[in-house]
């Protein structure tokens, strides 16, 4: 039990870690066709991984309708809304258009599901401005520096406030837009290639602990 | 690799003519001249897959404005050219190649011309043989060379990727030595992480408070590295809910994810010894569409008002969404991701952050275990060694501008960049 449950998962972690990683230093055709093979299998993984999640998805949704929780109703949306696009898109052969005409499928698509994206991502601007008022409250020096950081950035990026800058400000003859070049060429590129310096270092040691055999949670551990 | 020097030779009287015609106004306007060009050589071009052929010849006094080449190829029937391959004489030189100096001579006085045959030949076949030349044409006075064969091979090593090679191979015996020493030894010093130790502080509440715990993995698939980072916390905060008997919810983005951390949070449970405790639904699908996720995450978040809230993995324009419904709800939340285009959104949103490599080093943080933990000790000695580069890097790069050494210069840029 050991050997399936633990050594050959291991051993093909290991084999399939090296091979992917020579891939990069060996530029032959082989290598190309190897990560291809691999995508393709990751593709299939993936399609029957799907069914999986599916089932877990209605199993999980069922339950609460058969049990009555709270918002159980919202279940019912989870079937209806999967059904609303499933049956078209059978009954139109998976095509969202014939000719000029979109077909039940598309309609779905453009009306219902872009429009309800297209909602989740504009409800993002609310929160962004909910969450700069909570970044601007100046609760310390370095909350303060970020603060006039930010506030120089907004200035110099909106029209009204550069004219403000100007009209204040212009006696310094230093423009508002060239501090604002400064600020995001110098101190953010440092911070984030800071940040990316020790994502990149992490990365590589999480893969070589994964490709090792170190790091096994991700697989139940023993 | 350019190793052999080519002479430059169109034949001096061209270079006669060339200087006649730039010299009298009209010599002989109808005499066309055909010289032929010297030097031409096709070789199997260096570090690529085998389909590929170089061909170089020496550049010269004759590669003036308005001059230009165009390269032929034939696999033996007639001869083929393409757009690309006609083009100005001062241009395509060796020096042009993207390549290090441990790998190409730049400084070679030569034309450099890479050929990708299955563009120009559909029945390309690795290993055939072709046959290439080169014309020079500037007005009336136009050069042919030699035909030259060559045929492409695969290579087995890109000489041009050994700075990256030298450097995975220095930090996987910095890995090897940091383990083994952790095996003999033990006890190593670790720096506290704030988001790391409030995880039970947010599990305590959550039993206090009767409610439940949210651990989104983000929108990766588990071959992305944040991802498995991710699971290896979830195992550390599963085996916590377990061990205080807390309600943990894991929507998922992935079913790939999905059935990994199915298999990671029921053996914290068994670790713990609360098989009797763990639910199969504790993991659960939502949706592989990304608003679509934050929706019905969102939704869930706000009607069962969870405690505590982790968003630990990868994370796009979700991140705001999810992090500030979870605020509005009062949960601590502890987030962690490696795109840092959303930490922004986290440190203002959740009462703590996994920054840069913090995520990757929770994992060994949570578990305790030396031998994970003294990888730790690897991603230090990263940061020391990135640290010297920068400066050591940045003092050569100096000194070679202050007293204009172009090679060393030229040197520096190319062993810190990535080809």
């Amino acid at each position: 039990m050991t050997l399936i449950k633990k050594h050959i998962p291991l051993a093909i972690c290991f084999i399939v870690g090296l091979l992917t990683l020579s891939t990069y230093y060996i530029p032959t055709k082989a290598s190309e066709n190897y990560i291809e093979v691999m995508n393709k299998w990751e593709n299939i993984m993936a399609g029957f991984a799907f069914l999986l999640g599916l089932f877990s998805l209605f199993f999980s949704h069922y339950n609460k309708m058969k049990r009555k929780v709270d918002g159980w109703g919202y279940s019912l949306f989870v079937f209806v809304g999967f059904f609303a696009m499933v049956i078209p898109s059978v009954l139109s052969h998976g095509r969202q258009m014939v000719g000029p005409d979109l077909t039940g499928l598309g309609w779905g698509y453009r009306f219902l599901f872009n429009a309800l994206s297209g909602t989740m991502f504009s409800v993002l601007a609310f929160y962004i401005v909910s969450t700069a008022y909570r970044a601007f409250r100046i609760k310390s020096a370095q909350a303060g520096v970020l603060f006039v950081a930010a506030l120089i950035v907004i200035v110099g990026k909106v029209p009204l406030g550069q004219m403000i800058w100007e009209t204040v400000l212009g006696w310094t003859h230093v423009g508002v837009t060239d501090i604002v070049q400064w600020l995001m060429d110098v101190p953010v590129v440092a911070g984030k290639r800071g940040i990316l310096m020790g994502l990149a270092i992490g990365g590589i040691v999480t893969a070589l602990k994964i490709v090792f055999g170190i790091e096994r949670q991700y697989m139940g551990k023993d | 690799m350019l190793k052999t020097r080519l002479n430059f030779a169109i034949i001096a009287v061209l270079f006669a003519a060339q200087a006649a015609l730039a010299a009298t106004p009209a010599p002989k306007a109808d005499a066309a001249q055909k010289q032929e060009l010297s030097g031409f050589a096709a070789k199997d071009m260096p570090y690529d897959k085998g389909e590929a052929v170089l061909l170089t010849w020496p550049s010269g006094p004759a590669d003036v404005p308005g001059a230009s080449y165009q390269v032929l190829a034939s696999s033996g029937g007639a001869w083929q050219t393409a757009a690309e391959l006609q083009f100005p004489a001062d241009t395509k030189l060796a020096a042009d190649f993207e390549l290090p100096f441990w790998a190409w001579d730049r400084r070679a006085q030569a034309h450099a011309v890479q050929v990708e045959l299955p563009g120009l030949f559909p029945d390309f076949k690795l290993g055939d043989e072709y046959k290439f030349k080169v014309k020079y044409v500037n007005g009336k006075v136009t050069a042919e060379s030699p035909e030259a064969q060559a045929a492409p091979r695969p290579n087995l090593f890109n000489l041009a990727r050994l700075n990256n090679l030298v450097l995975l191979v220095l930090i996987t015996v910095v890995f090897f030595w940091t383990v083994s020493h952790a095996k003999r030894k033990g006890g190593l010093f670790i720096r506290r992480i704030a988001g790391l130790d409030a995880i039970d502080e947010a599990i305590g509440r959550a039993t206090e408070m009767g409610r439940p715990i949210f651990y989104s993995t983000g929108i990766g698939g588990m071959s992305g590295v944040p991802t498995i980072a991710s699971t290896a916390i979830l195992s550390e905060v599963a085996k916590k809910v377990a061990s205080y008997d807390t309600q943990l919810k894991v929507p998922h983005y992935d079913p790939i994810v999905m059935t990994v951390c199915k298999e990671v949070v029921k053996q914290a449970y068994t670790e713990m010894e609360r098989q009797d405790s763990y639910r199969d639904d504790t993991n659960f699908f939502v949706s592989q569409d990304q608003f679509s996720y934050a929706a019905a995450v969102d939704g869930m978040i706000h009607r069962e008002k969870p405690a505590a809230c982790f968003f630990i993995g990868y994370f796009m324009a979700e991140s705001l969404l999810l992090a500030e419904v979870g605020a509005t709800t009062g949960a601590i939340q502890i987030a962690g991701t490696d795109q840092e285009s959303q930490l922004p959104f986290f440190f203002t949103s959740c009462d703590y952050t996994l920054i840069g490599e913090e995520l990757y080093a929770a994992g060994a943080y949570l578990s305790k275990e030396p031998m994970i933990q003294s990888t730790l000790k690897v991603q230090d000695f990263g940061k020391a060694f990135v640290m010297v580069s920068v400066a050591g890097g940045s003092l050569l790069l100096m000194a070679g501008t202050w007293f204009k050494w172009e090679p060393l210069v030229t040197a520096i840029r190319q062993i810190f960049k990535a080809y």
